[in-house]
């Protein structure tokens, strides 16, 4: 196995933020005598990303996401632990490591707002030092894997979300980093747009072997992309693997799905499972693994059933149980 | 080491660039700064000319002399428009809207692109005037410069310059911890009027502090009096002194901003 | 009944005017640090009273140094508390289209504006209170106390300098609707404000050819003369308070008009 792109040992990040009461005597106290809290948001990570990964960051709002991904990428120190990422420490920010990684977010945007994509991209080729007729090849090849033709012409003010953001990507890539940092990529966009830089990812990192780093809101994002998911919670890495295996572990139960001839009360149905949903003649229940066959035998022995699925619960609501019962 | 200065120079060239055609997109622009260039200009004679009085003097110094100071003053007024005010007032809308962090990563120094990324044009009718301001009152005093004096009085502006741009950069970067005085730099602006006018013109106290706190006598005196071939060493001295230590003094607060941002910023 | 439905009128007038003020006076106070800065900012004066004590020119214009320092001291306090910065915050509003949401309220918007400024005036008080402090410990023969009489002629003169100067930026601001600098004519006007308004200059050391020209413009008005009431020098005060009249009397109708008519072009643009 090659050497880690990407190693974290003990990663922790601690914040102190000033603790003012509100009101006018909070704010009195707080000009004589500051009083400061510490906020730890990211404790202890371990990880290594091998070069050529696509691993998505999972976690809540606060869970230190966005905190690791700037730790990563050099923007923020880490109070405790260690971070190597193409073999340079970030925090140094060197000019060999910053020509190596990229930074998208799906908040904010680096491309100027008054110039078509194309002025920006000649700014970026000279402040990355690409020869401009190398730069020219290359986007031409990014605008052909993007779907963007004359969208680079135009102010990007003019472009809709979507397109902006596959410009933003193409400014960012446009120096063949070896390291992708995305924060939300897909960020309110529509469904076409998501799916269209979806299959962009994909194929960027089967083409250029590029390792990509990704935070995502959208369970979509993940499962589309990312065979590996680190999920982040209260600033733990609670699991490192596979989404297949996040799921086994997050439910012991698999949901079933009934469509009966007849309406029944609820009470009928308990005892076989949690209960999620019923409403008129459709039934859905959480049954664990491991009572699976033996309760579906008794609800198809019992009831007469029209219809019958069986599958897992949604990976949001499974993750959004966790943070429910932890947070 | 050349690839590098190539590359700082072809950044320099593109920021320049992509800064101009953004800002042509508003003609009416040209012809309300010169219009606005011409209309203090004016003003600023009117008041020069009342001030002087019937023995047209000013401070001692000569109407003409004066004429050559109000013209240094808009020379670096010019040069606030077209390269400081551009550049520096951004850094507090970099830190609010967190595109300081795309800046921080990108393989060109920090202080660099925040120093020269754009160029306004707007600026140029007032570096326009004042040099035709200087050069016409230079040519009225009949003396000629020797060449030793004019590159004297060269990097003495240039020095003016650099202390001008590290007074901005320093109250600019301010707006790392405080965002919410982000229009200091505004008030340097209006505070620095006080240029216009030569300091021996002030009271004995202001004159202290416009040499010791808000260094004014730097940016336009003693540069006019080089061109008026009166310089007088220690004040040189002084200048190049103050404007090299001030530059590295940006350096060193800049990398202490820096260090603040990122251990702070979440 | 008629009495009456005037007097509800009043009383929501009133009812309005106490809200918007509140509101924006608590706004106001979240911005302190940088109204503090804006007001110092306005020392100007402060510096040009320095030039022009040690000057030829004003003691070829019979000016005293206590008079000169009278005077720029009370045009530094009335452009402190008639500084106008409409055009700024309404061009941004109106590009935006943040003027949209207001333009649904039955409120007409610019009373808001109007109302911000008064409440960005209040807050301003103790930084100049402070300033003047400052200025009187460098310089303690400066300070002079007013009579009550001229104090209140004083903050009367410079509340109408005031709303003369907002009626003069209203119309400039209204060119909003149609261009997208509307800001940048107002850096034109700032230029005859500067120099004819006796803000850089007294008017007695005026050529008397270009001093009648500029008592012909409304600026002498602005600065002038609520400095001169403030510093006790001798004034027409009646003649003084229906110059600034009449002005307003020119520039409120004419503002009325560029509303109505901005109005329906930005409506029609798509509001």
């Amino acid at each position: 196995m090659s050497a880690p792109i990407v190693l974290a040992e003990g990663l922790s990040k601690s914040f102190r933020v000033a603790d003012k009461q509100p009101g006018f005597s909070g704010t009195l106290r707080h000009l004589l005598r500051r009083r400061y809290r510490d906020v730890e948001a990211v404790r202890g990570l371990n990880f290594t990303i091998q070069p050529g990964e696509v691993v998505g960051f999972l976690g809540p709002n606060g869970a230190g996401k966005t905190t690791t991904l700037k730790m990563l990428s050099g923007l923020i120190h880490p109070s405790a632990g260690r971070v190597e990422v193409a073999g340079c420490l970030p925090q140094r920010r060197q000019e060999r490591f910053l020509q190596q990684i990229t930074l998208v977010m799906g908040n904010r945007q680096q491309l100027i707002w008054d110039l078509p994509p194309l002025d920006s991209l000649r700014v970026n080729a000279a402040v990355y030092g690409i020869d401009p007729i190398e730069a020219k090849r290359r986007i031409t090849e990014l605008a052909d894997m993007l779907e963007l033709g004359e969208e680079l012409h135009r102010p990007v003010r003019k472009l809709s979300l979507g397109q902006r953001m596959k410009a933003e990507l193409l400014a960012a890539l446009l120096h063949q980093p070896a390291v992708l940092f995305l924060d939300e990529p897909t960020l309110g966009l529509d469904v076409n747009a998501q799916a269209r830089v979806r299959d962009f990812l994909a194929n960027y990192n089967r083409r250029t072997g590029a390792t990509v780093l990704l935070t995502s809101h959208y369970m979509g994002d993940i499962t589309a992309l990312c065979e590996r998911v680190l999920l982040i919670h209260q600033g733990h890495l609670f699991h490192d693997g596979s989404l297949d295996a996040l799921t086994s572990r997050l439910a012991p139960c698999r949901e079933v799905r009934l469509e009966l001839r007849q309406v029944h009360p609820r009470e009928a149905f308990e005892g076989f499972g949690t209960i999620e949903a019923q409403q008129g003649h459709q039934v859905r229940l959480l049954i664990p693994r491991e009572q699976l066959t033996q309760q579906v035998g008794l609800l198809l022995s019992r009831f007469e059933v029209v219809d019958l699925e069986v599958s897992d619960p949604p990976i949001e609501e499974l993750i959004g149980g966790l943070f429910r019962q932890q947070g | 080491m050349a690839h590098r200065v190539r590359r700082y120079w072809r950044s320099l060239l593109s920021f320049w660039a992509t800064s101009m055609e953004a800002e042509l997109e508003y003609q009416l622009n040209l012809v309300i700064e010169l219009l606005a260039v011409l209309g203090n200009l004016a003003g600023s004679l009117f008041v020069l000319v009342l001030l002087a009085g019937p023995s047209g003097e000013l401070g001692g110094w000569s109407w003409n002399s004066a004429l050559v100071v109000l013209g240094i003053y808009t020379l670096l007024d010019g040069f606030t428009s077209c390269v400081l005010q551009p550049n520096l007032s951004k850094i507090v809308s970099h830190v609010q809207n967190g595109t300081l962090d795309f800046v921080l990563l990108k393989p060109i120094d920090s202080q660099f692109w925040l120093s020269t990324r754009s160029f306004s044009p707007w600026g140029l009718p007032g570096v326009v005037a004042g040099v035709a301001l200087i050069g016409w009152a230079l040519a009225r005093t009949g003396e000629a410069l020797s060449l030793g004096g004019l590159a004297l009085a060269l990097a003495l502006l240039v020095a003016g310059a650099l202390i001008l741009y590290s007074l901005w950069f320093f109250l600019a970067g301010l707006s790392i911890w405080f965002v919410k005085v982000w229009n200091a730099t505004e008030v340097l602006r209006y505070t620095l009027v006080a240029g216009r006018y030569p300091i021996s013109a002030y009271p004995p106290a202001l004159r202290v502090v416009f040499t010791l706190v808000l260094p004014v006598a730097f940016l336009t005196t003693v540069p006019a009096e080089a061109l008026l071939g009166r310089a007088s060493t220690a004040w040189a001295l002084g200048s190049l002194a103050a404007a090299a230590i001030s530059l590295v003094g940006t350096r060193l607060f800049w990398q202490f901003a820096l260090r603040h941002y990122t251990s702070a910023s979440s | 009944m008629a009495r009456r439905s005037v007097l509800q009128s009043v009383q929501r007038a009133m009812r309005i005017a106490a809200a918007l003020l509140s509101s924006q006076y608590a706004y106001m106070l979240e911005y302190r640090a940088e109204i503090a800065l804006w007001a110092l900012s306005g020392v100007l004066p402060l510096i040009m009273l320095a030039v022009w004590q040690g000057s030829d020119g004003a003691a070829a214009a019979g000016l005293t140094p206590q008079g000169l320092g009278r005077y720029f001291l009370a045009a530094f306090v009335v452009r402190q508390f008639s500084v106008v910065w409409l055009i700024h915050v309404f061009e941004e509003d109106a590009l935006q289209g943040k003027l949209s949401p207001q333009l649904l309220q039955p409120l007409q918007p610019l009373w808001r504006y109007l109302a911000a400024h008064v409440a960005e005036q209040a807050t301003r008080v103790p930084f100049v209170a402070l300033m003047l402090a400052s200025v009187v410990v460098l310089q303690p023969g400066l300070l002079w106390l007013p009579s009550p009489g001229q104090l209140l002629l004083g903050i009367l003169a410079i509340q109408a300098a005031f709303v003369l100067r907002f009626l003069l930026q209203t119309l400039v601001a209204m060119l909003c609707f149609w261009s997208e600098r509307a800001a940048a004519l107002d850096r034109l006007l700032l230029i005859p404000y500067l120099f004819l308004s006796g803000l850089v200059a007294p008017l007695e050391s005026f050529p008397p050819a270009v001093r009648r020209i500029a008592e012909y413009t409304p600026f002498p008005a602005m600065v002038s003369f609520p400095a001169k009431l403030l510093a006790g020098e001798s004034v027409e005060v009646g003649a003084g308070f229906l110059n600034i009249a009449l002005w307003c009397a020119v520039l409120f109708p004419l503002s009325r008009l560029l509303w109505r008519a901005g109005i329906r072009r930005y409506s029609a643009m798509g509001a």
